[in-house]
């Protein structure tokens, strides 16, 4: 199998709100400009700390981390990212920021002096920020002579996944270790994105040495482009021990990207050496099998309560093929009509054995994700 | 029917009936006498004021009406000052010298401060009321108390005091009230605080208590913001999930409206919504969707209307754009009709009372001295708009923590307004009822009850919330306004237009410094390490008050005698979880 000439992909940038900081309609804003401009954007969202930043930046291997600053504190804030960039070895990531007119001209000549790349103050237009960011980022990442074979941690192993892309992978480097793999699918907004959250912060808290890796998809758009932002809600997956990576389906249909299948084999090996590797896809379509053929263990179908009439459930083709089906969201007013027309048609299903759930995962410590939790694991 | 949809339908059975009205006094000789006898009664009783320049002019100027039915709509549709539904204004007659001389009903000057730690802010407090009879603080806390965090948590170092005062213990804000009595009449104290506001609520009533008798709670003056609904939407400062959130919220507003009678403890607020990029029209409705949503919550825990809806205060943003002229007027009616209809609320019940601050966004770095015009310009349509209270945005905000130099520009600024100048000081109506501020109503008012049917049809502001509504379109509106500023169709004067790069002053930027900051650090340090045993009892109890279903807020009026805010934060994070931000 060819690959695609990684020069030419989508420029990856990580775009984040310092910590104490909520104001987002400009970083926003600028997601969606540079989306429009053919950036891959992982948004990691606002009042997030240096630690946070870095380990997104590493796990992601973007080329560059922008920070928009608001409410100051941003001298202190930038330097930290560059220098925590610098000490894990990581100073090729550049950083780049803007805000409001907090950050006066003086502080963009001392922030530029201490590593920061660029600056955008207010007025800037989207377009000159496209093609600066261009202009400074690409082609300072290419990773088709990568060949890392050891994955000693978080850094080597992201830059594997960004080398993997659609090769052939070898099989006997990437052997598969004792992972288990947990696909999630289901419509947007059924709530997958938070149910793995809180999955995994009972997780974290019930297992002290767990180790788990997150690999979430999001739909290129227009131009290329993609926002990643499943980051900024997963609050409790913004840890050490959680591997996260968003991927965009760069025109693949049916739930995943072109390079799912090899970063999957990549986290599910020995050499990864995670326990547990939960993949969530975009949300899906009525006729959508995502885990086909893929190396996916357990196989979770997350629905929400408002599926449209009975027949509309009859039409997933996801209920006969998945291990455990969730009802999110049970707090809605339609949920107990829900669950009596789930149960229902799972059991006209051939051969049973499906598990059912009712959960509400926003609820903090929600019982049907306990259960769920237990069962996954099992 | 849901209570959003029960206001739209309010209201257009309000508008209905008063057509109904407008017909009779028409069509009826006898109804049509009445509405003309009663006209004359009310002008006769107008008395007449004399101008410093030495003309005669009514105190309350009306419209020149001698038809029954024109009447009947400008009195049953409009209502005169302080009568129902308060389109006017809320009170009769607001701002105006009265005529034995003494004070006016409202004095509106609000001025917002918050600086370095609790000494600096309070220095500034006295500065800025050492000339006033009444002492109005109202005060700014930096991000890291924004968020619920201690001055000494990692990676908050650079924020401490920046854009407002650091407060982590009952001993800051002791610190941050000093010299002033708490207990005066002529004293109020606003807080701007959301996510952790019962937390810093309990250290206010706290302080209060160690500094005053205990007692003292009854006669607290003032408003703490509280509003957890716009921060979900908007403004971002959420702790915690939006369940828990809501229930310490409302184990708050319970307390305080049967402890602190004169307290408003939340602060319904627009302003934010429109900061992050709302329209106007979707400013009004979010706000107003969202301060119906808290009188249906606290309705549902069983507080009489009477009792809850008089305590809440709402504060809106004042921008550039025409909707203002006439914004807060329809929100007033709205309201009024909402509280009256909808809930059974009495008089005092359907008065909105309202907080307006001129628009930071409206305010630009490039060639910031335009930014006196902008908010001068904002005050005008605040005060035509019949405010209870207005905050006026100093100049140099697009860079800093305001300067004294432009605090005092803006706070002038609304003495010339309201003193100097003749436009509030002598007439009420000086400047209502142009048939533009009417075009105005009728458009807005029609769009905000669109909006309300769209969130109902949503699920009601919670339910909308979670479909990412308000949100959406709030990012939407935020989109178009910048691509507005960069296509040039949005015209914002020395940044898109008559730009002049030879003018490029800049105002000095007011800084902490780190010695400031570390001192601050020093201080929670120390209060943890004294407090230390008797804290892990303290959030225990906490714990069992979360864990059992009782007044998280009463118990945190305990709690923060011995635990700072960041303690808090995070054990009652521990119990209920954080909040997962919305994109």
């Amino acid at each position: 199998m060819g690959r695609s000439n990684l020069v030419s992909d989508p420029l990856r940038i990580l775009t984040a709100v310092p910590l104490c900081d909520g104001h987002d309609s400009a970083v926003m804003a600028v997601n969606q400009a540079l989306i429009h401009h053919g950036f891959e954007v992982v948004y990691l969202g606002y009042h997030r700390s240096v630690e946070d930043i870095v380990r997104a930046a590493i796990q992601e291997d973007v080329v560059a981390v922008g920070i928009s600053s608001y409410n100051g504190g941003h001298l202190e804030f930038f330097r930290e990212v560059v220098e925590s960039l610098a000490a894990v070895g990581r100073d090729d990531i550049g950083v780049f920021g803007g805000g409001g007119g907090t950050i006066t001209p003086a502080d963009v000549v001392l922030m530029k002096s201490y590593g920061v790349d660029e600056i955008f103050l207010a007025g800037t237009s989207f377009e000159w920020i496209a093609e600066r960011l261009r202009e400074l980022y690409r082609g300072r990442r290419d990773r088709t002579k990568y060949e890392q074979s050891t994955v000693a941690d978080d850094r080597d192993l992201a830059m594997v996944l960004s080398a993997v892309g659609e090769l052939d992978l070898d099989e006997k480097k990437w052997q598969r270790g004792s992972a288990k793999v947990i696909g999630f699918t289901g419509p947007g907004g059924a709530g997958k994105s938070t149910l793995i959250d809180e999955w995994v912060r009972g997780y974290l808290a019930g297992k002290p040495d767990g180790r788990v890796a997150i690999l979430t998809h999001d739909p290129s758009s227009t131009e290329r482009g993609g926002l990643l932002a499943d980051r900024a809600s997963m609050v409790y997956a913004q840890n050490d021990r959680v591997f996260m990576r968003s991927l965009a389906t760069r025109g693949r249909q049916g739930g995943f990207a072109p390079s799912t299948e090899n970063c999957l084999r990549v986290l599910a090996s020995m050499e990864a050496g995670f326990d547990h590797v939960l993949v969530e896809t975009v949300g899906t379509g009525q006729e959508a099998l995502p885990f086909e053929g893929s190396v996916i263990d357990t196989k979770v179908l997350v629905l929400h309560p408002e599926y449209g009439a009975r027949v509309q459930l009859q039409k997933i083709l996801m209920m006969d093929r998945a291990d455990v089906v969730v009802l999110n969201k049970t707090d809605w007013a339609s949920a107990a009509r829900a669950v009596e027309e789930v149960m229902h048609q799972i059991s006209l299903r051939n051969g049973g054995g499906v598990r059912l759930y009712q959960t509400q995962a926003s609820e903090h410590g929600n019982v049907g994700v306990t259960e769920l939790r237990k069962d996954l694991l099992g | 029917m849901k209570v959003l949809n029960k206001v739209v339908s309010s209201v257009e059975l309000f508008n209905q009936e008063v057509e109904q009205r407008v017909c009779e006094a028409r069509n009826d000789a006898k109804v049509g006498a009445g509405w003309l006898q009663r006209w004359g009664e009310i002008q006769r009783s107008i008395p007449q004021v004399i101008t410093p320049t030495g003309i005669s002019l009514p105190r309350l100027p009306l419209p020149e009406l001698d038809e029954p039915g024109l009447i009947a709509r400008y009195l049953c549709g409009e209502g005169l000052p302080g009568e129902f539904p308060f389109l006017s204004s809320v009170y009769p007659e607001m701002y105006l010298e009265p005529e034995d001389g003494s004070k006016p009903q409202e004095e509106p000057t609000r001025l917002f401060a918050g600086l370095g730690t609790a000494e600096e802010t309070n220095a500034r407090f006295h500065l800025l009321t050492k000339s006033q009879q009444s002492h109005r603080l109202s005060t700014a806390f930096d991000g890291p108390t924004l968020y619920g965090m201690d001055s000494d948590a990692d990676g908050v170092f650079g924020k401490i005091g920046e854009g407002g005062v650091a407060v982590d213990t009952v001993e800051d804000m002791e610190r941050l009230f000093d010299g002033f009595d708490l207990s005066d009449p002529q004293t109020s104290v606003s807080m701007t605080i959301n996510g952790p506001a019962p937390t810093i609520m309990a250290m206010y009533v706290a302080a209060a208590k160690r500094r005053f008798s205990s007692g003292v709670e009854k006669v607290l003056r003032g408003t703490v913001q509280a509003d957890i609904l716009k921060e979900v939407q908007g403004q971002n400062e959420v702790l915690f999930p939006v369940a828990a959130s809501l229930r310490f919220l409302l184990d708050m507003m319970e307390h305080s409206v049967s402890h602190f009678p004169k307290w408003y403890p939340v602060s319904i607020s627009g302003y934010h919504i429109s900061q992050a990029g709302a329209t106007p029209v979707q400013q009004a409705a979010y706000t107003l969707s969202n301060g119906f949503a808290y009188a249906e919550m606290m309705r549902e825990r069983g507080v009489a209307v009477d009792v809850f809806a008089p305590r809440f205060s709402f504060f809106f943003d004042c921008g550039v754009d025409v909707e203002f002229i006439a914004l807060s007027r329809v929100c007033r009616k709205i309201w009024a009709i909402g509280m009256r209809d909808v809930f059974d609320g009495d008089l005092r019940s359907q008065r909105l009372k309202m907080h307006t601050q001129t628009s930071g966004r409206s305010l630009v770095s490039a060639e910031f001295k335009n930014n006196l015009t902008r908010t001068a310009l904002e005050m005008v349509m605040a005060y035509m708009n019949a405010t209870n209270s207005c905050h006026s945005n100093s100049a140099d905000e697009p860079f800093t923590t305001p300067s004294e130099e432009y605090v005092k520009l803006a706070s002038h600024g609304q003495s010339i307004l309201l003193e100097e100048s003749g436009l509030f000081r002598h007439m009420m109506n000086g400047l209502n009822g142009s048939p533009g501020m009417k075009a105005v109503e009728r458009a807005v008012e029609a769009e905000i009850l669109k909006e309300f049917a769209e969130i109902e049809r949503l699920g009601g502001v919670l339910g909308a919330m979670e479909h990412r509504y308000q949100r959406s379109q709030i990012q939407a509106a935020s989109y178009r306004y910048e691509q507005q500023i960069l296509s040039g169709e949005r015209r914002v004067i020395g940044l898109n237009r008559y730009a002049d790069s030879s003018d490029a002053e800049l105002p000095s930027v007011v800084r902490v410094a780190d010695a400031v900051k570390l001192k601050q650090v020093e201080r929670v340090r120390a209060f943890k390490l004294k407090n230390k045993e008797a804290a892990a009892e303290a959030l225990d109890g906490l714990s069992q008050v979360v864990e059992n279903g009782g007044n998280v807020f009463a118990q945190l009026i305990e709690t923060v005698e011995v635990c700072s805010l960041g303690q808090i934060t995070e054990r009652l994070q521990r119990d209920v979880g954080v909040f997962r931000p919305m994109i």
